[in-house]
């Protein structure tokens, strides 16, 4: 078995980090977290992530905000980002792709249907 | 008399002394209770999720073969917060366990409890728990005394779901003075397509009320199981029925039911002609374009207005319908595709083809001087003044003549 993809958990409700690092451990990922913004871009850019999940509303930066930090620094404009959110509105939906992620969950989400997702991120050829 | 104060002094000193030592001693308990239920969880939580996430039959195997006294609360509270979080799978799991360890049945019993608060949160534990059996029980709670209790217990019916959850919510969309009936009516809409068919069957028994709140709740279910039922609707003898059905018609967006609508513009009833056209325009039937330029001439606005706005999403076809009553004889009408054309910008789209040439510039010209002759001037007037086009400000200037001089007072 080849070294485990990084994934990095940026969310700031602590059930719900808890809940996606458990699943995504289970899977055999090794997982990052950030309980806010800031922390979510440091990390991003120190440890660079083969797979960002984050949510939208989170203190200090919020997704959006996350979302266009990353993907304006050359360092970790390519890696993928799985936006995990509780705002189901077509709007937000919309601005979340249209600010460069490349997946959308809403939460409550179902949890193998989010590690699929997870899987074609981190390697489109598979899915 | 010293004596006595100073044993008074002293008795309260005592008894603030007392008070205090409660209070510092109940904090310090909770602390501790408090500090020992997070250290729990840091040890049972992984346990719990890996059982979620695993195909083990049992969660009794994941935490060591069932709970103690001491951490049921921590347990409970862990599967609570995650039964919410997740759908799918893991959801039905974290409910499995819910009930396998017990906490239905003592959720079941605090809902009979003497305490209202207690009984709403069972209710509302029961929903997170998913538990089908605990219907009956949230059946019942949805006649409790405390308003509170009621919409807990029915907001938990629409998460447990099944046919023994539906029928109750169903009978309480007919108690409006009991229930908030847009409260019900968005509960059983989340439930889906489950409640389609008790909705149908329970519809000839319900009062006035609660049924235009089932057509409402089956239009935005969006379900295509309702459809011949909504379409056999549209000849209800309540003319409110009528008119929600066709509006149902037209939010599922039902092509079929074109031909109905159509002949529900000339219903007697104005609502429901003006739910038929707004259905028409929502179903871009282009084949009811006759029969929306006739209802741009209703006498009720409402009417005229859908009518105009199904006009105009029918596409250019309904576009130059609407451009055809600029000319016609009925007033209303016409000033109906004036708004609806200047709304839509058709209006600023010719007023910039009068710059141009050919036939391009001549039907914009036919169009400009319908809307004059109509007296629709005031976007004109504006558009003579604003247009970034020296020649179209010319052309219009030329077209609407010298303002007119506004009566003077007496």
């Amino acid at each position: 078995m080849g070294v485990a993809k990084r994934i990095l958990v940026a969310e700031d409700d602590p059930v719900t980090r808890r809940f996606v690092v458990s699943l995504l451990e289970e899977r055999g990922y090794e997982v990052l977290v950030a309980e806010n913004g800031e922390h979510a871009l440091e990390a991003a850019t120190l440890a660079r992530p083969d797979l960002i999940v984050s949510d939208l509303v989170m203190p200090y930066r919020d997704g959006y905000e996350v979302l266009r930090a990353i993907r304006n620094d050359d360092r970790v404009k390519h890696t993928p980002v799985l936006i995990l959110s509780m705002r189901d509105h077509e709007e937000d939906i919309v601005r979340g792709f249209e600010q460069g992620a490349d997946d959308y969950v809403v939460k409550p989400f179902n949890a193998r249907e989010f590690v699929s997702r997870v899987r074609k991120l981190l390697d489109p050829r598979r899915a | 008399m010293q004596k006595a104060l100073v044993a008074t002094v002293l008795t309260i000193a005592l008894v603030f002394l007392l008070l205090t030592l409660l209070i510092v001693l109940g904090k310090a308990w909770r602390e501790l209770r408090d500090g020992r239920r997070r250290a729990r969880r840091r040890v049972l939580e992984p346990l719990v999720l890996k059982y979620a996430h695993g195909s083990s039959p049992s969660i009794l195997s994941a935490l060591g073969g069932g709970v103690g006294a001491g951490d049921r609360v921590v347990v409970e509270t862990i599967l609570l917060d995650h039964v919410s979080r997740v759908r799918g799978v893991e959801h039905e799991r974290l409910c499995r366990a819910l009930d396998e360890l017990g906490y239905v049945d003592r959720f079941l019993d605090a809902l009979s409890g003497p305490r209202w608060w207690r009984r709403a949160e069972a209710a509302e534990n029961l929903g997170l728990a998913g538990s089908k059996r605990s219907a009956k029980a949230l059946a019942e709670a949805l006649s409790d005394p405390v308003s509170e209790v009621r919409l807990r217990a029915a907001k938990a019916l629409g998460l447990v779901g099944g046919r023994a959850a539906v029928l109750p919510l169903v009978n309480a969309l007919a108690e409006p003075n009991r229930w908030s009936t847009i409260r019900i009516a968005d509960i059983l809409t989340n439930m889906g397509r489950e409640v389609v068919a008790e909705l149908m069957d329970a519809f000839p028994k319900l009062n006035a009320h609660a049924k235009l709140a089932a057509v409402d709740i089956l239009g935005r279910i969006h379900s295509l199981d309702a459809v011949p039922w909504l379409m056999s609707r549209l000849s209800d003898t309540e003319a409110d029925v009528r008119a929600r059905a066709a509006h149902a018609l037209g939010a599922i967006g039902v092509v079929d039911a074109a031909p109905q609508l159509r002949r529900a513009l000339n219903d007697a009833e104005w609502p429901v002609r003006a739910m038929a056209a707004k259905a028409l325009g929502r179903i871009h039937d282009a084949e009811a374009i006759p029969e929306l330029c006739a209802a741009l001439r209703d006498r009720e606005w409402w009417v005229r207005a859908n009518a105009a706005e199904a006009l105009k999403l029918a596409g250019p076809m309904g576009i130059d319908a609407l451009e055809g009553m600029l000319a016609d004889a009925d007033l209303y009408a016409k000033h109906q595709a004036c708004l609806m054309l200047e709304d839509a910008g058709i209006l600023d789209r010719h007023v910039a083809q009068l710059a141009g040439s050919g036939a391009v510039r001549t039907t914009a010209e036919a169009v400009v001087t319908r809307f004059i002759q109509a007296g629709q001037v005031s976007r004109l007037r504006e558009l003579a003044a604003t247009h970034s086009e020296l020649s179209v400000r010319s052309e219009l200037d030329r077209l609407l003549g010298p303002p007119v001089p506004a009566p003077e007072a007496p």
